[in-house]
């Protein structure tokens, strides 16, 4: 019972972003697109179920999305931000789990304990990885603002 | 005396096998959504409004029913396997890990017998 009250201490402070660095940052994007991924799944399979009720089902699925308004692209936006992220972070990831790339030499615990893993090569992956998945969302954005009639 | 660590009771598989299925399924989730974005893209010559029309959409879940079935079981599979993920390490259960697994399951199994129906009716 102690080893489960000490355990569920961790999820409010593991809310608190002071004090994040620079991975744990990327650690937390990463898991709220991936969030925002799920549920816009969800929707899209259900959305794509009408396209089987015909050409009527599916305009009036269409109709009723586009009554949204504005908040219809900006939702669509904010999912291929999130898509964008989530994939290039994602990448990042593997590079690091899987082939052990940009982590640093392990050494001994000695104080102030900076993280060998977040070196100079990995500080530079994230900041590549964000400035990529920026552009691309900047441009997905003018794309779908282009779709709305907008510019 | 240190404990040793047990695996999470309930699951089918151990967890170093989940996450080879993780990243198995976000490697192939990388080229496939990859695909699937482009096809509402400027690259297709087409407005993003038109991409959305009927006759586009059954079109392309007919050529690409494979690539679309791919990519409907890699998304579920990894998207459901994440939001599991993140609930152990918020919650940590123990007991009731084996609910949240089976929670997990079902709701995979669901959507998956949804969008495979779509491909199914529309292929």
């Amino acid at each position: 019972m102690k080893r489960n009250q000490r355990f569920r201490s961790g999820l409010v402070p593991s809310l608190n972003p002071l004090g994040f660095n620079l991975e744990r940052w990327s650690y937390v994007v990463h898991r709220v697109t991936g969030v925002i991924l799920v549920g816009y799944l969800m929707a899209h399979i259900f959305e794509t179920f009408q396209l089987g009720g015909g050409a009527t089902a599916w305009a009036n699925t269409m109709s009723a999305l586009h009554s949204l308004g504005p908040l219809e692209m900006i939702g669509l936006w904010i999912v291929a931000g999130s898509a964008l992220y989530h994939g290039g972070n994602g990448i990042r990831l593997t590079m690091n789990e899987v082939f052990g790339m940009f982590m640093g030499k392990p050494i001994l615990p000695v104080y102030p304990y900076s993280p060998t893993s977040l070196g100079r090569n990995q500080k530079i992956a994230v900041w590549t990885v964000t400035a990529l998945v920026l552009v691309l969302w900047v441009w997905a954005g003018l794309y779908l603002l282009a779709g709305l009639g907008v510019i | 005396m240190v404990e040793p660590v047990k695996e999470q009771d309930g699951s089918l598989m151990k967890e170093s096998w989940n996450m080879l299925v993780t990243y198995a399924t976000a490697g192939v989730l990388v080229f496939v959504l990859t695909f699937h974005l482009l096809l509402h893209s400027p690259l297709v010559g087409k407005a993003f409004e038109d991409t959305l029309s009927f006759g586009y959409a059954t079109g392309n879940l007919v050529y690409y029913q494979f690539v679309f079935g791919l990519l409907l079981f890699a998304a579920v599979i990894h998207g459901f396997n994440g939001i599991r993920v993140m609930a152990i390490e918020w919650l940590h259960p123990t007991r009731l890990a084996w609910l949240l697994n089976l929670v997990v399951l079902v709701l995979m199994a669901f959507f998956l017998a949804v969008g495979t129906t779509t491909l199914i009716v529309v292929g």
